[in-house]
């Protein structure tokens, strides 16, 4: 019998697999609390303050007092949720978000001790598609963890992240199409090797790779676009109810969101693994570059949090319809003309 | 490996079409129709259909069922459930149902089952890939394709068409968005500038976050 994923370029030895689902899940892991630190230390930087700095030296432990103080809190909920999809639904974040990050490539197919080992998690033929099924999944998280509290804060939060996540989302998809024209692809290692000859993308797509950072931001949730946590109108927006593990939970897919959008921007517009000036990247640093240039898209989204106030919802909807999506068709068109061409 | 995913999968997916119909919370109903859909674009997979199971998952659990969960949350309410159905549409619908049903085994029982006992069809590797179904849909299938597309554009545009015309009747009281805008706050209001105080600061003080 052959393997059920095979026809899907994931025939390699089964424990293969086992150590890069490893690899791959602990350094996403590793990243997050370091996000954290940076956002926190930076924004503290940007306000002319000096952020956390009393745990360990210079603060850097500080994540991990957080996730001491988090971890150690009462779990409750209120009597009108709806226990069973209120526990479900910060574990529908966290898995959506982490299968999400099985598709970025850190890296080529390289030779480890003579074995050839992709560097990442999964390469499916519909690539980009996998991404766009499991943000169409993670909506659930949101959606059922404000319903299901049994909030008004809660559920309006979540009405308000659902309308945001739909709305955006075909403009981020609207403006993925014009690469994969180009690429002649869907698969995101095939994405990469394209720019290795035709250029980085976000030369000829920088239409579309403004979009798509903007997409990138509301649907991750972030400033200026976190309307679904709001603080000021809505408390905390669809995580008002939790604490201790599911607020843990759902701040801790927020962030992994971050981190794979990022990455998944490097790949697609920014060259991936490859260096500028067509430098020859060597093997086995090409996570590193990768894992390099997410961390200056991450400094952007922390730049953008520190530097722009919050869209008021109209603003927000009319910014999505009116302006990204016939941006996003517009250079759908122009690139579908120029390939053909 | 297969045929535990078969089942684990089909289970889920008849379980989530009982749940449609059987659960009386409309909330509910909604939901166990997203783990239907989750489960056939599972089978999906199964079947070397990865466009497909991801086109399911992208358009139907994650686009359709959305616009569900918003409409019910919002209407539904969670207290309330459905009435019973009363009248001749309790007669009337086990009659089709059933008919349904009938002609549907015999379709499968004249055809499908003749290959229960090989190994099934031959498939490339490029089976079911986004490149091969792309280049059907623009040569075979071209026809049928580009009528869909077309019903596609009528539809969004009579959607359109029909969100323009409830907001046009309402002349007696004034939108909500005009009346919004004729008070505008004075210019420069809500800027960095006017944070950093180089004008006044209008409706109190800037907060902070």
């Amino acid at each position: 019998m052959t393997p059920i994923l095979a026809t899907v370029n994931y025939s390699e030895p089964w424990w293969i697999q086992i150590i890069k689902a490893l690899v791959i899940f602990a350094v996403g892991l590793q990243l997050i609390p370091l996000v954290l630190l940076a956002e926190r230390k930076m924004l503290g930087r940007f306000q002319g303050r000096y952020g956390p700095n009393r745990v360990g030296p210079f603060g850097v432990m500080q994540p991990l007092a957080d996730i001491i103080k988090l971890a150690t809190k009462e779990s409750f909920r209120p009597r009108t949720s709806v226990g069973f999809i209120f526990m479900a639904a910060p574990a529908i974040s966290i898995i959506t978000a982490v299968a999400t990050l099985a598709i970025v490539p850190f890296g080529n197919t390289v030779d480890i001790f003579g074995t050839k080992v992709g560097l990442y998690g999964v390469d499916p033929s519909i690539g980009i598609l996998y991404a766009f099924a499991f943000g169409g999944i993670a909506f659930y998280g949101l959606m059922l963890g404000g319903w299901a509290s049994g909030s008004k804060y809660s559920f309006l939060g979540a009405m308000r992240s659902a309308a945001q996540l739909i709305s955006y989302e075909i403009s981020q998809g609207l403006a993925l199409v014009g690469v994969v024209m180009l690429a002649g692809s869907l698969s995101l290692t095939e994405i990469v090797d394209a720019q290795a000859t035709q250029g980085w993308f976000i030369v000829p797509q920088i239409v579309g790779f403004v979009v798509f950072l903007v997409a990138g931001f509301a649907e991750t949730n972030r400033a200026p676009f976190d309307l679904p946590e709001a603080d000021a109108e809505l408390v905390g927006g669809y995580i008002t109810e939790y604490g201790g593990g599911g607020f843990t939970s759902f701040f801790f897919a927020e962030y992994l969101n971050v981190i794979v959008v990022s990455a998944i921007t490097v790949t697609v517009y920014l060259g991936g693994w490859l260096l500028p000036f067509g430098w020859h990247t060597p093997g086995l640093a090409m996570p590193f570059i990768v894992i390099g240039k997410t961390c200056l898209l991450i400094f952007l989204f922390i730049w953008v949090r520190a530097t722009l106030p919050r869209l008021r919802y109209d603003q927000l909807m009319s910014l999505g319809w009116k302006i990204l999506l016939p941006i996003a068709t517009i250079n759908t068109l122009a690139t579908a003309v120029m390939v053909v061409t | 490996m297969t045929p535990l995913i078969f089942f684990i999968a089909s289970i889920g997916a008849i379980a989530g079409a009982v749940g449609v119909i059987a659960l009386r919370n409309p909330f509910y109903g909604v939901l166990s129709l997203v783990g239907h859909l989750l489960c056939l674009a599972a089978l999906f997979l199964l079947l070397h259909a990865e466009f497909l199971a991801a086109a399911q998952v992208i358009v139907y659990a994650g686009g359709v069922m959305v616009l569900y969960v918003f409409v019910v949350a919002y209407v539904g309410g969670s207290g309330e459930s459905l009435g019973a159905s009363h009248g001749w549409l309790r007669i009337l619908t086990p009659v089709f149902v059933g008919v349904l049903l009938l002609e549907l085994m015999v379709a499968t029982l004249g055809s499908g089952l003749k290959a229960i006992g090989t190994e099934g069809a031959d498939i490339q590797a490029s089976f079911g890939s986004p490149a091969e179904i792309g280049e059907l849909l623009l040569t075979r299938f071209l026809f049928p394709f580009e009528v869909a597309s077309l019903l596609l554009l009528v539809a969004a545009i009579g959607a359109v068409g029909l969100a323009r015309r409830r907001s046009g009747f309402t002349v007696g009281d004034a939108p909500l968005d005009a009346a919004a805008r004729s008070v505008s706050p004075p210019k420069g209001s809500g800027t960095m500038a006017e944070a950093a105080g180089d004008r006044p600061v209008f409706g109190g003080k800037v907060g902070d976050q």
